[in-house]
């Protein structure tokens, strides 16, 4: 049984409740990280997915009375819920039926819905949600449960009240089980990784012990928006094509083919029902199981479809990339680098690496790997991730000149409408030859950008080492020239030649005295 | 010291040798201050002093300086800190010429010892002295005399008196007449500046440079240099530069035979070739120290060995009792002292060939052992009657 057939044998809610550690939500500091995660996520979808610089705000709260409750808010300044779609938003759990594509961050398609009925199933609080949409004259606020048997929302409480300041956005407050001390380290380390991947955000944390970690906006450049697309052939399941046909207001499979598809015009899907032998104008409501079936086959061995496109794709780009390794982990060398897209089963991918070097960065024995999928931090599970296989297996970091320990970080996004995760837990990618080639020749990319830097640095050092190996004599130099320079009509002073000799080792390494600009910036006094 | 004090108390020698070799000081560093001036690399070229510019002239018997020179620039990363100790030495040399002192070497070297504290280029602060051996500060000092072409002691520069002569002679010191022929038990210490000497006047036929000091003492109270009208000197080991600069003197302006008596092994050998011929790192200085007509009394391995036309001067009991077994550092030497274009004669060649064949050493005590007047009344005359020398 399928996990989709399986879903419509019991409600969808129950399943998800005992299928939970599916979802990331296994134990208390698990389930405390995946609710903050699930919550930030949708807040950044809700911004900068539509042009808006996010602005938000996350707090955990220690319930006084109870032990390992707590009070998760997330603030955002996103687009906000529309009104009459809230009780479903948060109430309802649902696959979701569109079968346009588009890379967003949510992982499940079910966001905070499940964060909600799992506070629900451990603390027994009703979610508290407040939202206004972009113009809206009201604030709307709600508090929600889920009927778990029903899936379905009960709204407990409704209000709103006037919207003088025009805000827009959506706050979520919701009361889980959780582990705060289990959880910390992960928590603070997720919320870090992703202010490096969105510097153009201000990200506020105040944590239960009251501390708080501020990220503020350095960037003023959006990545662009992640748009629709509709899915490429190659890339379509027996189920998809049913939830497409069943949505299409095509009269035929010609046009079926036509208009639902990327990669597919007229003439494209002309040739391929000649090339397979179905009728262009049955209506494709009518086809049989079977010919459903070799449809799907069909679509996905038919090698003239044009490429899946990659322009509907968000990647983060090579600038914010470098913008927010400086600002986060201040290192003293950084590059990114954006490669080509790619395809893997019909649906295009972007691979993005970038690298920081020394500075703040703390020497280790092996890289520090900060791995992203759709802009997510990917935490867990490390050493199984493809990423992971590259930097420590596939890169010989010699050739670039390090010795571990070494202060490196290596990043690495990917970022699609299909991200071919290892496992149930989503948290590391599988080794796919054309992703594992895609990351590799990225790394190798900025690897050799800073054995460059590396080596520029080297020979600048060296330049400025000779030089002061030179500046350093100038002065008992000097002295020792005005003893003999005595006998010249005139008495000339020892600042004179000092100067003199200063220039003679500025014209020979010039651009490596930089922070120099006389011999006593050099040789200090001995009091 | 004021101009009056100078003028009061210094010999009238001294002055003069200031003034030459301030002014030479001048014309050599001014030099380097107007290319600094004129925004040039400040350079010095100086003679190279080593064994592949070390000539040996047959002709003369002597070994001198190549026409080899290397330049050090301040703008030579390899050279700038012997460019600094360079400047920083003849400052101070120059210094004591003008204000009329005396330094000796290890003065030179504690005037010009400090520290340099600096920031390096990756910002620490570290400190580095000018010189931390005097054997830094001696290098750069013989980098001086042959880049302004004058020996140390006419730069007034002093070493340890070493060297004792004594003898019917009288000469001039300073602003003092000395006579060499009263010195009662003692001898006059041969001064570090021996061109400053003026010989007044001598009575004796040769001259005798015993290497140990014991064995001059003996033939000195014994009345050897007034029973064979010799000059009597002793090096005490190996010979300074002033003992070498007066011995040769001696031989040139006196035009005495000069003989020499060392032990009998490598280092006595090679004693005797430094005051032949001179010595390897100072080969810039043989030409007025070396005496090239010295010659090598003894104590030769033909002299303990004898050979077919030669009778040894000891017995066969008395080699039992007087020879040392030479050791490995004695043999090596040997070894290489065969490799120096002026040891490839063939007396030398035999006289090694002995040695290394029989391994054994003898000391000149062990001549004096046999009985004093032996050394004095029967040896040394001997040897010098029959010509028994090499050279």
């Amino acid at each position: 049984m399928s996990v989709a057939e399986k879903f419509r044998s019991i409600s969808p809610a129950e399943f998800f409740y005992r299928n939970k550690e599916i979802a990331g939500f296994a134990n208390p500091a698990r389930a405390l990280y995946q609710s903050v995660r699930e919550l930030v996520e949708n807040a950044l979808d809700a911004t900068d997915a539509h042009g808006i610089f996010p602005d938000i705000a996350i707090s955990i709260e220690r319930d006084q009375n109870k032990a390992y409750v707590y009070r998760i808010t997330v603030k955002d300044n996103g687009i906000g819920i529309p009104e009459n779609y809230i009780p479903d938003a948060f109430g309802r759990v649902l696959f979701s039926s569109k079968y346009v594509l588009r890379q967003t961050r949510g992982l499940f398609g079910l966001g905070a819905k499940m964060v909600v009925l799992y506070g629900q199933i451990t603390v027994g609080e009703p979610a508290e949600i407040v939202s206004a949409t972009i113009n809206s004259k009201k604030i709307y606020k709600y508090k929600i449960m889920i009927d778990i048997k029903e899936n379905k929302p009960i709204v407990l409480e409704r209000s709103w009240w006037q919207n003088k300041t025009g805000w827009h956005g959506t706050m979520v407050k919701v009361a889980v089980e959780g582990d705060w001390s289990k959880a910390r380290q992960k928590i603070l380390e997720y919320i870090k990784r992703t202010a490096i991947v969105s510097p153009y955000a201000n990200i506020v944390f105040r944590s239960p012990d009251g501390e708080i970690k501020i990220y503020q906006r350095v960037a003023n450049i959006l990545p662009p928006p992640p748009r629709e697309a509709k899915p490429h052939p190659h890339g379509v399941d027996l189920e998809m094509l049913k939830a497409m046909i069943s949505e299409t207001k095509a009269q035929t499979l010609i046009e079926f083919l036509s208009d639902e598809f990327q990669g597919v015009g007229r003439v494209l899907a002309e040739r391929f029902i000649s090339t397979y032998g179905f009728d262009p104008n049955i209506n494709p409501k009518n086809l049989s199981k079977d010919d459903l079936e070799k449809l799907v086959r069909a679509l996905k061995e038919f090698s003239e479809f044009r490429k899946p496109r990659a322009d509907h794709l968000s990647p983060i780009g090579s600038e914010l990339i470098k913008i927010g390794l400086n600002t986060i982990l201040k290192p003293e060398f950084t590059d990114a680098i954006t490669r080509k897209p790619v395809v893997y089963e019909g649906h295009s991918m972007v691979v993005e690496v970038g690298i920081a070097y020394g500075g703040a960065i703390e020497p280790l024995e092996e890289p520090m790997l900060l791995r992203f999928a759709n802009k997510i931090p990917l935490l867990y599970d490390e050493k199984s991730d493809v990423a992971w296989k590259v930097v420590s297996e596939n890169i010989d970091w010699s050739y670039y000149d390090i010795v571990f320990p070494a202060p490196i970080a290596i990043l690495v996004h990917v970022c699609g409408t299909k991200i071919p995760y290892k496992g149930v837990g989503k948290e590391s990618i599988a080794e796919v030859p054309v992703l594992e080639h895609e990351i590799e020749e990225g790394v190798r990319h900025v690897a050799r950008s800073l054995k460059l830097y590396l080596a520029k640095k080297q020979k600048e050092e060296e330049m400025a080492r000779k030089a002061i190996t030179l500046i350093k004599y100038i002065p008992e130099i000097a002295r020792a020239l005005t003893v003999f320079a005595k006998a010249n009509p005139e008495p000339i002073q020892a600042e004179v030649l000092e100067s003199k000799l200063f220039d003679l080792v500025k014209n020979r390494f010039g651009d490596s005295l930089k922070n120099i600009s006389s011999p006593r910036d050099v040789v200090l006094s001995l009091e | 010291m004021s101009e009056e004090h100078v003028k009061k108390f210094m010999s009238s020698v001294d002055i003069k040798a200031r003034i030459r070799a301030a002014e030479k000081f001048s014309e050599v560093f001014n030099n380097v201050v107007k290319a600094v001036l004129n925004g040039e690399e400040p350079k010095l070229i100086i003679p190279k002093r080593t064994l592949s510019n070390t000539i040996y002239d047959k002709e003369r018997g002597l070994l001198l300086l190549g026409p080899a020179t290397f330049e050090r620039s301040f703008l030579d990363v390899k050279e700038a800190r012997k460019f600094m100790q360079t400047l920083l030495m003849a400052k101070i040399i120059y210094d004591a010429l003008i204000n009329n002192e005396y330094p000796t070497i290890r003065d030179l070297f504690y005037r010009g010892k400090h520290s340099i504290r600096y920031r390096d280029h990756k910002g620490r602060i570290e400190e580095e002295n000018t010189w931390d051996e005097q054997k830094e500060s001696d290098a750069v000092l013989r980098d001086i005399e042959v880049l302004v072409n004058l020996l140390r002691e006419e730069m007034l520069i002093l070493s340890k008196e070493k060297g004792k002569v004594v003898g019917d002679m009288r000469i001039r010191s300073g602003d003092d007449v000395i006579d060499l022929s009263k010195m009662g038990h003692g001898a006059y210490a041969i001064e570090p500046t021996p061109d400053l000497i003026e010989f007044i006047d001598v009575n004796a036929e040769f001259v005798l440079v015993v290497e140990k000091d014991a064995v001059f003492q003996q033939l000195h109270r014994a009345g050897f240099w007034r029973k064979y009208k010799a000059i009597l000197v002793t090096s005490a080991g190996q010979p300074d530069r002033a003992t070498r600069r007066f011995v040769r003197r001696l031989n040139e302006e006196l035009k005495l035979p000069i003989y020499i008596l060392t032990d009998a092994d490598p280092y006595g050998w090679y004693i005797y070739s430094v005051f032949r011929i001179g010595s390897i790192t100072l080969s810039y200085e043989s030409e007025r120290l070396a005496t090239p007509k010295a010659k090598f009394l003894g104590v030769s391995m033909t002299d303990i060995f004898g050979d077919k036309n030669k009778k040894p001067y000891l017995s066969e009991a008395e080699r039992r009792n007087f020879i040392i077994k030479a050791k490995k550092t004695d043999i090596k030497r040997a070894q290489e002292l065969l490799n120096y274009e002026w040891f490839k004669t063939e007396k030398w060649t035999k006289e090694i060939n002995i040695f290394l064949q029989k391994q054994s050493k003898l000391e000149i005590e062990a001549l004096t052992g046999k009985g004093l007047h032996f050394l004095m009344d029967t040896y040394i005359p001997t040897k010098i009657q029959t010509q028994d020398f090499i050279e």
